[in-house]
């Protein structure tokens, strides 16, 4: 008997693959990708750095530490705070003192008391270790233990953010007997429902948990097991999602469609907004960018509506306001503020003194390319050349904040309206490297600041400014693509990429 | 030989202490900030200098370098700035995930491309021309494309395999192997065909000298000359392949490692670069110039044994 050349080829892949198969043995595929309702298995896109809560970081990395650090408060799903190990706050009248009441019937896992003794601990650790997040407890002056179970935190100046905070990073509490030893970098010690079992979890692989026992609140602990597996390639996310490896993760428009055919369901969020932050707004570097007329014209530039629908394929809502739907500072005038006028933009140009051309030079950005490119196209079509540099690399942070770029395509966070001031609208901002600012913004600002309850609103104003003077030209809220099976309930949070860890539960 | 043996190592170390001396100094002079890109986007300027100062970086670059040297001399490549995780530890943990699949797939190439270069070059024909087009496709197709196909039909279609790894603590070597054995088969479909082109060419090389036709004239058998001389001479060819090949791969795995989200030391290498986590850095680049030169040498030891001139050249 005689083998063609065809045959001989498929024998030779398929002995390779067989001869594996048979080494492979029986294990299976998702044995511990929570096939029973008593397991949960999450994909995310990183590890935790350090286990110290004063490490901790928000967005992504918020999640795990949630599953063994219970925070001051809880923020529901959508953006409501409650109460957690605080169980009521509340301000003085010149928003400068907040008094919390703590909960009396909690321990942590080594054992030891949470009071307000262990909460000071922590407040004062946080804002001394040098964290990522340390900035959200810059307005925190000191801590007074006022009695057992009520603690005063008193600011230097009133910051309306403050609340929030303590339902993230800052909040999460971790035990005083652990906190600034090195045990507590690897091995996290909190009062949360899960600990971690150190055992079963490999560093940037995955992280394993069980059910705490004797957890102060059985509804925050629905499962028995909780495995957070480390998925940092987007196309491994897809698979081991589709496949049943994990339960829930975050994927992208494109890689959607495919979770989408394999029955995944959709828990979709807007959470930031992507566009032109146009930084030089002083005209340091490019003068042109001085002139309110040209950052105008930019944004009259762009058809939003195609670019969402062509590079996102839909998944989001065009914008001209760099503040999103749950900040408070959202105002549905602004939202189409700039429509696509093409004309409109060359007028403008003409009447700035541009009408021969703009240039404006931007860093490449791997991620966005495609984003980019488009808006270099359109930008072309009314006389504004986008030279595109360099791609960014790993010294972004600081080449920003050194005034290297004078213009870029980003995507930032549409949160807090404090927050989102503090990152991309004053002079301490990030992204206002060139420490832009006019008297009626400070103000605007100051207002916001000292406006207690009422920032949100006041906001509103700050987010008006920006947007008639054009500091940005935002182009869309994006989705984030957060994909569950059938097994596994899932309720978006407001303002996060992933949901809080509360949100999940086995479905009936 | 000792002497042999001994000239590479040496020449090995000073490969080792120059690589170390760039890697370093390269690695410092292109991060920026490495203190901000720690703290992230909403560090003051007074946390980036306490940060600068606790991670000695307010020090000057030689008294840095000598400093890690002194360290790594007495084996501590120092801790992660990220994760505060000690770099031996990083890499003790991650080498046996890489090593074993990179040498479980050279040990499948290399049979497969010894058993398919020779088969291609005595039989030549339609077997020889099955193995020159795979060559092509084999050099052309990237691993990765291989490896997403491999998941998408043998994994998320069929259910055969794991779509990522599930090696951890408390699975068991089978798991390991059933975790390994995509990652394998990519490796070894995109090395076998190169490696069998060049076993090919050098058992054909062979086959056209001299001493092949006067020992064909003495009536000694083909498969006697084929096993006991073609292929000891063409050994060396080979080997040499195969160890580029392997270096190669380190680089390969990196993706591949990727793809099945396996914790070995491509991810960790690309997320210490990607945040200039210089420690980890460090260690990972001294790992791959380590594991090149013991392959350059244990090369050069099989072909001196193979071939005694090479040892006197």
């Amino acid at each position: 008997m005689k083998f063609g050349p065809k045959a001989a080829a498929a024998a030779l892949i398929l002995s390779a693959s067989l001869a594996l198969t048979a080494c492979g043995g029986g294990a299976g595929a998702g044995a511990a990708a929570g096939s029973a309702a008593t397991a949960l298995t999450l994909g995310t896109i990183q590890d935790v750095r350090s286990w110290d809560p004063a490490q901790a970081h928000v967005g992504h990395l918020l999640q795990p530490y949630q599953a063994v650090y219970d925070t001051l408060i809880l923020r529901e799903p959508d953006g409501k705070l409650s109460p957690m190990l605080a169980t009521d706050w509340k301000y003085n009248a010149g928003n400068t003192k907040l008094t919390l009441d703590l909960r009396t019937d909690v321990t942590f896992s080594d054992g030891a008391k949470f009071d307000a003794a262990a909460a000071k601990a922590n407040i004062d650790h946080f804002k001394t270790a040098n964290g990522p997040q340390m900035a959200q407890l810059a307005s925190v002056k000191d801590v007074t233990v006022v009695d057992a179970d009520t603690i005063d935190i008193n600011l230097t100046t009133p910051d309306p953010a403050l609340e929030y905070f303590l339902s993230q990073a800052a909040g999460l509490m971790g035990s005083p007997k652990a906190l600034g030893t090195d045990g507590i970098k690897t091995e996290p010690v909190g009062s949360g429902p899960y600990v971690m079992d150190k055992a079963a979890s490999v560093k940037d692989s995955q992280t394993v948990f069980t059910a705490r026992k004797d957890y102060w609140n059985k509804d925050l602990q629905k499962y028995q097991k909780l495995t957070f597996k480390i998925l940092t390639d987007i196309t491994a996310r897809t698979n081991a999602l589709v496949s049943g490896q994990v339960d829930a993760t975050i994927l992208d428009p494109k890689t959607g469609k495919q979770a989408e055919g394999a029955k995944m369901q959709l828990a979709a969020n807007e959470v930031d907004w992507q566009g032109l932050i146009l930084m030089d707004r002083d005209g340091t570097k490019n003068p042109a960018l001085q002139n309110v007329k040209v950052r105008q014209a930019i944004n009259y530039a762009f058809d939003r509506k195609t670019i969402l629908d062509q590079v996102m394929l839909g998944q989001g809502t065009p914008t001209s306001q760099p503040f999103g739907k749950a900040s408070g500072a959202w105002t549905p005038d602004l939202e189409n503020y700039y429509s696509y006028d093409p004309g409109k933009a060359k007028q403008l140009l003409k009447e700035a003194g541009y009408e021969n051309g703009v240039t404006l030079e931007i860093p490449g950005i791997p991620d966005f390319q495609t984003q980019i490119s488009v808006v270099q196209q359109q930008l072309a079509d009314v006389g504004i050349t986008l030279k595109v540099g360099a791609a960014l690399t790993n010294t972004f942070t600081s080449d920003v904040a050194a005034r290297k770029y004078t213009t870029m395509y980003f995507s930032l966070f549409q949160g807090q309206p404090t927050v989102a001031i503090n990152q991309i609208i004053s002079t301490k901002a990030l992204y206002n490297p060139f420490k832009n600012a006019a008297p009626e913004l400070d103000a605007k600002i100051d207002a916001v600041r000292n406006g207690g309850a009422d920032a949100g609103k006041l906001a509103q104003e700050v987010n008006k400014y920006v947007v008639e003077q054009a500091w940005f030209a935002p182009l869309f809220r994006v989705n984030q693509m957060y994909y569950h099976n059938a097994k596994v309930n899932v309720t978006p949070q407001t303002q996060q990429a992933v949901p809080s860890i509360y949100n999940y539960s086995p479905a009936k | 030989m000792i002497r042999f043996i001994a000239k590479r190592l040496g020449s090995g170390l000073v490969v080792l202490l120059v690589v170390s001396a760039l890697t370093f100094f390269l690695l410092y002079m292109s991060s920026g900030s490495i203190a901000r890109n720690i703290l992230g986007d909403q560090a003051t300027a007074e946390q980036v200098a306490m940060k600068e100062h606790e991670l000695g970086l307010d020090q000057p670059l030689l008294t840095r370098y000598f400093a890690w040297v002194a360290d790594a001399l007495s084996g501590n490549l120092g801790a992660s700035w990220f994760s505060s995780e000690p770099v031996a530890n990083s890499l003790a943990s991650r080498i046996p995930v890489t090593m074993t699949m990179v040498f479980a797939a050279m040990i499948l190439i290399a049979i497969c491309a010894a058993l398919i270069g020779v088969a291609a070059a005595v039989k030549r024909g339609w077997v020889d021309r099955v193995v020159q087009v795979g060559a092509i496709i084999g050099d052309s197709v990237p691993g990765f494309v291989i490896g997403v196909v491999l998941v998408t039909i043998l994994a998320i279609q069929l259910g055969l395999f794991p779509a990522t790894s599930t090696i951890s603590p408390e699975s068991g070597a089978d798991a390991w192997v059933y975790s390994m054995s995509l990652p394998v088969i990519a490796l070894l479909i995109n090395g076998v065909t190169g490696g069998a082109q060049q076993i090919r060419s050098a058992v054909i090389k062979q086959l056209e000298r001299d001493y092949v036709r006067t020992l064909r004239s003495r009536g000694i058998g083909e498969r006697e000359i084929l096993f006991r001389h073609v292929l000891r001479s063409a050994a060396p060819a080979g080997l040499t392949v195969l160890s580029l090949q392997l270096i190669g791969m380190l680089g390969g795995v990196v993706i591949i490692e990727q793809i099945f989200a396996l914790p070995g030391m491509g991810p960790l290498a690309v997320t210490a670069t990607g945040q200039s986590d210089l420690p980890v850095v460090m260690g990972v680049v001294m790992y791959t110039v380590v594991v090149v030169i013991v392959v350059n040498l244990l090369v050069d030891i099989l072909n001196g044994w193979l071939n005694p001139k090479v040892r006197v050249s």
